[in-house]
């Protein structure tokens, strides 16, 4: 016979803890715990029977145990005392002292946490939504003395941030991009891992009060190692230094991400031109990347990029024309060669802008315009200090606008709206720019992260835009024919005859598909002859299956004495109804709550449609800015 | 404010110079003397004094040397001719009050005032001074400075205007000058005024009541209105000054004093001039640190800030630190259509849909409004970006995280995988015949043991007996009264019927069956001698025989709801809910004998039946049904039927099976080999079952209830007692109407064909084939 179990010692009451327990047990207070747990990644759960109460919050017993033996929290005791021998220090007016304390302050670092935390690489990277969004957001915030933000936090998350970008940039990792009333989202696929991240417009965040700072600066503290080490791995993974030399030039001139990009790049929009950007600066900016100048560091790299297994050209192989250079200094033909293993959809997204010049206007978003349109292959310029070229340049094919008017118009150039490039992005697809007129007005801007098919109903110009895609596809059998795409010398109105012809192609395509469906009917009714199927059945439509199938039904109808009483439709019902008789109550009501949910999905569905067949007829009224919204 | 104190310190200073200039540098002696003394407020006031200067007078200052400056002095008189109208009344007032307080001093200080000039100057305060010019006067303010040279201040070095220094003035009393200027100038002396003169000057000048003569430097002072406030301080025994606080706080600054003395007279000792050798050893010591290297000035290489965390090639890892489950936080919800800062526009809300919102709980309202700005430029920040990454983090560390399963069934892969109806076949599913003619709801029906017969009671008081095949109504009893039951005797050899109406069992030859038949069931409905109650009132029943049909009544001494035969035919079994104790009573037929089998019901019986094949009798209460053994005459079995009300329970052939409606809408079937709870509890009517019914020998069984509908189920008993029942709903059956909530009432299959019949409150009976 086995010992009697004794109560509390086994089971739930033994495993979980309440949070007041775990602070006797840590013996530290409500704060410190809970910047620990916020860097230790310690949450709450939930265990099956609540032992010392329902309104308690309970912790895993190996959760606080794993805190107790965390080397942060006799650091967090370290620091307190060190603050206490500072403060006595300064109260006795021992400003030496106080001084000297101050710099030999215990120090500490949360490193040994990412590790313990994310202790994959392929980990870190599913976590990595949260950490971005937060160092995104703290890159706009002011470093503000009131809610106690200190700027160097602030100033290394701009660095992160851009880091990350820059990062994207370079590997062509950007795969979606959605302007929504919150925030600029972006997708990104990093080792196979989707990661999303919001970055707030850029303009003035409101700090609200009732926001507890201290909680997301400790998360902000975490957050920065964390995107740091992963930084340093995605660079190392890329065989580049970490971190970044920035391009001072452009840092300045406040051009940030072109500065990042530029240094890990070498990406030179304009080698020839060479344009506001001197060659120099931009090496100098460049720094160590640039294995051609510096011997040592490129046979560094090479025997890096050997172990990736990626075949490396001379080192000398010039950067020509306005490709774009590699950061070995090789060319394009030499990456395409190098990286068979990249997939296809990193290929279209390098592929989406390439040969395009932009330029934007200085009302439009620079920095997420910048970001995108160089991680999908475009040169970018801009107006301001540090642009690549100048608005002048005759390679220039787009020019973003977003002012209702326009001083001086390039004939040579298409002038869009921003959400052009945005749309164009999300569809692989360069959209006609017709749509997006400078000044006027826009199609809808849809989500790309709606699955259009689980939800059941596809916008208007979702429609549109699949039907352009499948005539370029159909086609062409990849993307649109582009504006002067690689050709050098862009005639004026080259642009509009492209535009013209895709235009044409589109109804080409549109009276290819009512063809083939001609056709797939004439080869039925070929079919049909064949078999001996008389006209008149086939005129029913299908009217023999149905035949088939209902007649039980209809001959049951026939020895009735009316056949009002069984109407097909009430028969279907019927047998649902009749299905569901037996099933068990629990399983009823789930079926039941399932059906409750279609039909809620279906009735949004519907209103959708609905209103859109009222707006479709102009009879439909929508409030653009709801108060209060 | 330097400049305001110094002229009002200055102009304190005036009228004793102005009294007693003679002696004046005695007079700050005296002053100072005092300042220790009982007096120090007003040595305050006249230490103060020596500074002294107003910013207008410094102006002439600075142009002293060619004289005077008119236009300053000018300025600053006509300052305070606007204040003369308000200060005109105190004159004599004021006089008297600075002639007082000098006096007063004097007396105090008599041994030290050594000439009665003071008496004298006193008297020309009265009469100096009026008529002068006043740039003379505005000289003479400034030039008064300097001769209190004694000051230990230094700013109020102003040079005097005459330089005699502290002479007798009587010395000139002769000359026609009073002094010299600093360049060695005579100063010419006014012309004496007469008496009369000073007087009419007296009463013509508003400022001559605050005009002092001062005969050191021979010109007239004009007192201000500042000067003449601290005046007036001084005379009511305050300090001069309105802004010194007499009570700061005491500040010892002589704390020594008592304490002997401070300094030592001692000579330094040796020590403090040979060097240390504790220090000497300390050098030492950190410089055989330095030179062994443990001390090292060089900063330490600082260990990188990043590194290579993760060496793995990308592989994810299965163990976690602290051994638990790593439960990922879930990820925010990515963004549809609606959050679009152009989103289409039936995405957008309608003035209604907004307005409705309004109505709503503020859970139920929707967390997020579409709007739709027509370009990018004009979309503003969005203010809750905080907020909501803050409401993130909180979920974060705060909320319990569960690996909850996410179920993500077809809602069809639910439906229980079931055999088709088609495959179950034959069942009824048509409508096949409409008995039509009873006037009232038809309330009961049954079929005869060969199925050519139907027999139906209705609420119209009749029972009608139908031809099955025709459809046709062969005969109708009626008996005035709304039939309840009607059964017909399972023994085909019997052709009776047991009606119930009223209080009574009305027993009746059917007319059907062959002749033999007939007399046998004629020959059973007579009344014999022994029937029960026939000679004894005080028995439960009493047969008698019936005057409304041809055939025996047994009647009851409360209402019978229901009758059911026994399988030979000869016992039948009546129910009347109401009677509590004779609410069974088991009837014999070929004896008329009627016994009642329980002394005691448990509830309100609702239904009887007898086993088909084995002595067993059921007995449905409200909730349960129990089962007893007639051979044993005990309690087998009691079934909990788990609904409120039992309204009709039907037996399968097979005996080991039961089913029961409910007016709850329940129908339930019990496998009694398997348990006393139900196998299966079935809720599908929207309404109270009336009946239930199995088939004698196909595997189907029916209920009917109010909603107007009867259902067939598919109902297989297997032999093999390891396989559970099969039950399969087949049909829906809808024909009947719901008349006053009343749908069907009844329902009986036919004993050898797969037909059900119904039968209505509309007043009709269906038919149903296959």
């Amino acid at each position: 016979m086995g010992q009697k179990k004794q109560r509390g010692k086994e089971g739930n009451a033994a495993n979980y803890t309440t949070r007041n327990q775990a602070l006797i047990r840590l013996q530290i207070k409500l704060p410190e715990f809970r910047r620990l747990c916020i860097l230790k990644g310690i949450h709450p759960r939930e265990p099956k029977k609540k032992v010392h109460g329902h309104n308690k919050t309970y912790y895993h017993v190996k959760d606080i145990n794993f805190l107790l033996h965390e080397p942060l929290l006799q650091k967090s005791r370290d620091i307190k005392a060190h603050e206490k021998k500072v403060k006595k220090a300064r109260a006795k007016l021992d400003e030496a002292l106080a001084d000297r304390l101050k710099a030999n302050a215990p120090k500490y670092s949360l490193d040994h946490l990412v590790r313990e935390r994310y202790p994959s690489f392929i980990d870190a990277l599913r976590d990595l939504d949260d950490a971005l969004t937060m160092l995104h957001l703290f890159a706009t915030l002011p470093a503000d003395s009131k809610h106690r933000i200190p700027a160097n936090l602030v100033q290394t998350a701009r660095r992160l941030s851009l880091e990350w970008q820059a990062y994207i940039t370079k590997t062509h990792a950007l795969r979606k991009a959605f302007v929504s009333v919150k925030g600029i989202y972006y997708q990104a696929e990093v080792v196979g891992q989707k990661i999303t991240w919001i970055v707030p417009h850029a303009l003035s965040q409101v700090l609200p009060e009732d926001v507890d700072y201290r909680v997301m600066l400790t998360f902000l503290e975490f957050y920065e190692t964390f995107v740091e080490f992963v930084n340093f791995k995605l660079y190392h993974s890329l065989g580049l230094k970490y971190p970044p030399a920035l391009d001072t030039k452009l840092e300045e001139v406040a051009a940030e991400l072109a500065a990042a990009v530029s240094s890990l790049a070498g990406e030179t929009d304009s080698p020839q031109t060479g344009g506001q950007l001197e060659n120099g600066a931009g090496a100098s900016g460049r720094g160590e990347e640039d294995s051609a100048e510096g011997p040592p560091e490129g046979e560094k790299l090479v025997a890096l990029k050997e172990k990736l297994g990626v075949s490396v050209a001379a080192g000398g192989d010039a950067n020509g024309g306005v490709e774009e250079a590699g950061p070995w200094g090789g060319g394009e033909a030499e990456e395409d060669e190098g990286e068979d293993e990249e997939d296809e959809e990193t290929k279209a997204c390098r592929g989406l802008f390439k040969g395009l010049f932009f330029f934007l206007a200085r009302e439009v978003p620079h920095e997420s315009l910048l970001f995108l349109i160089r991680a999908f292959g475009g040169s970018v310029s801009w107006e301001g200090e540090g642009a690549p070229y100048p608005e002048s340049d005759e390679r220039i094919t787009h020019q973003i606008v977003d002012r209702p008017t326009q001083g001086h118009r390039f004939l040579s150039r298409e002038y869009v709206q921003p959400q052009w490039v945005y749309d164009s992005v999300n569809n692989r697809l360069l959209l006609p720019t017709e749509d997006y007129p400078a000044g006027g007005s826009l199609p809808p801007h849809l989500s790309p992260f709606v699955d259009n098919e689980a939800e059941g109903y596809l916008p208007e110009y979702a429609e549109q835009i699949q039907r352009l895609r499948d005539a370029a596809r159909g086609s062409l059998g990849g993307v649109l024919p582009l504006p002067g795409g690689a050709e050098e010398g862009l005639e004026e109105g080259a642009a509009a005859k492209a535009a013209a012809e895709r235009g044409e192609d589109l109804a080409a395509a549109a009276k290819a598909a009512e063809v083939a469906k001609l056709e797939q009917e004439y080869l039925e009714d070929l079919r049909k002859e064949v078999a001996g199927v008389p006209y008149s059945a086939t005129l029913g439509g299908g009217a023999t299956e149905e035949r088939d199938e209902g007649g039980a039904e209809d001959e049951a109808d026939e020895g009735g004495v009316s056949g009002k009483v069984t109407d097909g439709a009430r028969a279907e019902d019927d047998d649902k109804a009749m299905e569901r008789i037996m099933m068990p109550r629990k399983t009823k009501k789930l079926y039941e709550a399932m059906q409750m949910g279609i039909a809620a999905k279906k009735a949004g569905v519907d209103s959708l449609k609905k209103k859109r067949k009222a707006a479709a007829a102009g009879k439909l009224n929508v409030v653009k800015k709801p108060r209060g919204a | 404010m330097a400049r305001q104190g110094k002229r009002k310190a200055g102009d304190v200073r005036e009228p004793s110079n102005g009294t007693t200039d003679p002696e004046s540098s005695d007079e700050g002696d005296l002053l100072e003397g005092n300042a220790s003394d009982d007096e120090g407020a007003l040595s305050d006031g006249s230490e103060g004094g020596l500074v002294a200067s107003s910013s207008e007078d410094e102006g002439a200052l600075a142009s002293e040397e060619e004289g005077s400056d008119p236009e300053s002095d000018g300025e600053g008189e006509s300052d305070e001719e606007n204040e003369d109208g308000e200060i005109g009344e105190a004159t004599e007032e004021l006089a008297q009050a600075v002639q007082d307080y000098y006096l007063e001093r004097d007396a105090r200080e008599g041994e030290e005032a050594e000439n009665g000039e003071l008496v004298r100057g006193q008297e020309e305060v009265g009469v100096s001074g009026r008529g002068e010019e006043e740039e003379r006067r505005g000289a003479g303010e400034e030039r008064f400075g300097p001769h209190v040279d004694e000051s230990d201040s230094s700013e109020d070095e102003r040079p005097d205007r005459n330089t005699v220094g502290n002479v007798p003035l009587e010395w000139y009393k002769d000359e026609e000058h009073i002094g010299y200027t600093k360049h060695g100038k005579k100063i010419i002396k006014q012309k004496r005024k007469d008496e009369l003169d000073k007087f009419l000057k007296q009463a013509d000048d508003p400022k001559a009541w605050r005009t002092l003569y001062d005969e050191y430097n021979d010109e007239d002072i004009v007192l201000s209105k500042e000067e003449i406030a601290m005046i007036q301080r001084i005379r009511q025994g305050k300090i001069p000054h309105a802004e010194v606080n007499p009570h700061e706080p005491y500040v010892d600054w002589f704390e020594f004093e008592d304490k002997g003395q401070p300094l030592s007279g001692a000579p330094e000792p040796k020590r403090r001039f040979i060097p240390s050798k504790w220090e000497a050893k300390q050098v030492v010591k950190i410089v055989r640190a330095i030179r062994k290297g443990w001390i090292s000035f060089d900063k330490k290489p600082e260990a990188p800030r990043v590194y290579l965390l993760w060496e793995d090639d990308f592989r994810t890892a299965d163990k976690t630190a602290n051994g638990l489950t790593y439960i990922p936080p879930p990820k925010p919800k990515l963004p549809g259509h609606e959050e679009s800062y152009n989103p289409p526009l039936e995405y957008l809300p309608t003035e209604e849909e907004l307005n409705s919102y309004d109505l709503m709980y503020e859970e139920d309202r929707p967390k997020y409004i579409p709007r739709k700005f027509d370009s990018l430029r004009q979309v503003p920040s969005y203010a809750n970006f905080v907020k909501d990454k803050f409401e993130r983090c909180l979920d974060l560390y705060l909320s319990p995280r569960i690996r909850k399963k996410r179920i993500n069934i077809d809602p069809e892969s639910l439906i229980p995988k079931l055999p088709k109806p088609k495959d179950l076949q034959p069942f009824p599913t048509t409508l096949y015949l409409e008995f039509l003619g009873h006037e009232g709801a038809v309330r009961t029906l049954a079929t005869d043991p060969s199925g050519q017969w139907l027999a139906s009671g209705s609420r119209d008081g009749t029972v009608r007996l139908w031809e099955v095949q025709t459809g046709r109504c062969r005969k109708v009893w009626s008996l005035n009264t709304p039939v309840k039951f009607l059964s017909w005797n399972p023994n085909p050899d019997r052709p009776l019927l047991a009606v119930v109406f009223g209080r009574s069992v009305l027993l009746m030859g059917s007319g059907t069956g062959n002749e033999t038949q007939s007399e046998a069931a004629a020959g059973l409905v007579k009344l014999q001698e022994t029937a029960t109650g026939a000679a004894d009132e005080g028995a439960v029943v009493r047969w008698q025989k019936s005057e409304r049909a041809e055939g025996l009544e047994v009647v009851h001494k409360h209402d019978v709801a229901h009758v059911s035969w026994h399988h030979k035919g000869d016992y039948f079994a009546s129910t009347s809910p109401d009677a509590v104790s004779t609410a069974v009573l088991v009837h014999q037929l070929g004896k008329q004998q009627t016994q009642n089998p329980f002394r005691k019901n448990h509830g309100r019986v609702q239904r009887v039946l007898f086993h088909p094949t084995r002595p067993f009798f059921f007995v449905a209460t409200q909730t349960h049904v129990r089962v007893y053994n007639l051979a044993k005459q005990q309690l087998a079995k009691k079934l909990t039927a788990g609904v409120n009300q039992i309204s009709s329970m039907a037996i399968h052939s097979g005996g080991d099976n039961l089913i029961i409606g409910s007016y709850d809408n329940k129908l339930t079937w019990f496998d009694m080999d398997l348990s006393t709870k139900p196998y299966r509890t079935l809720r599908y009517h929207d309404s109270s079952i009336e009946g239930v019914a199995f088939h004698r020998s196909y595997p189907l069984f029916a209920s009917c209830s109010d909603d107007g509908s009867a259902h067939v189920f598919h109902g297989m008993v297997y032999s093999n007692l390891l396989e559970n029942p099969l039950i399969v709903p087949v049909k829906i059956l809808r024909g009947h109407k719901v008349v006053e909530s009343e749908g069907v009432l009844d329902c009986a299959f036919h004993p050898t064909q797969p037909w059900l019949f119904t039968a209505g409150a509309d007043k009709s009976i269906k038919l149903y084939c296959n």
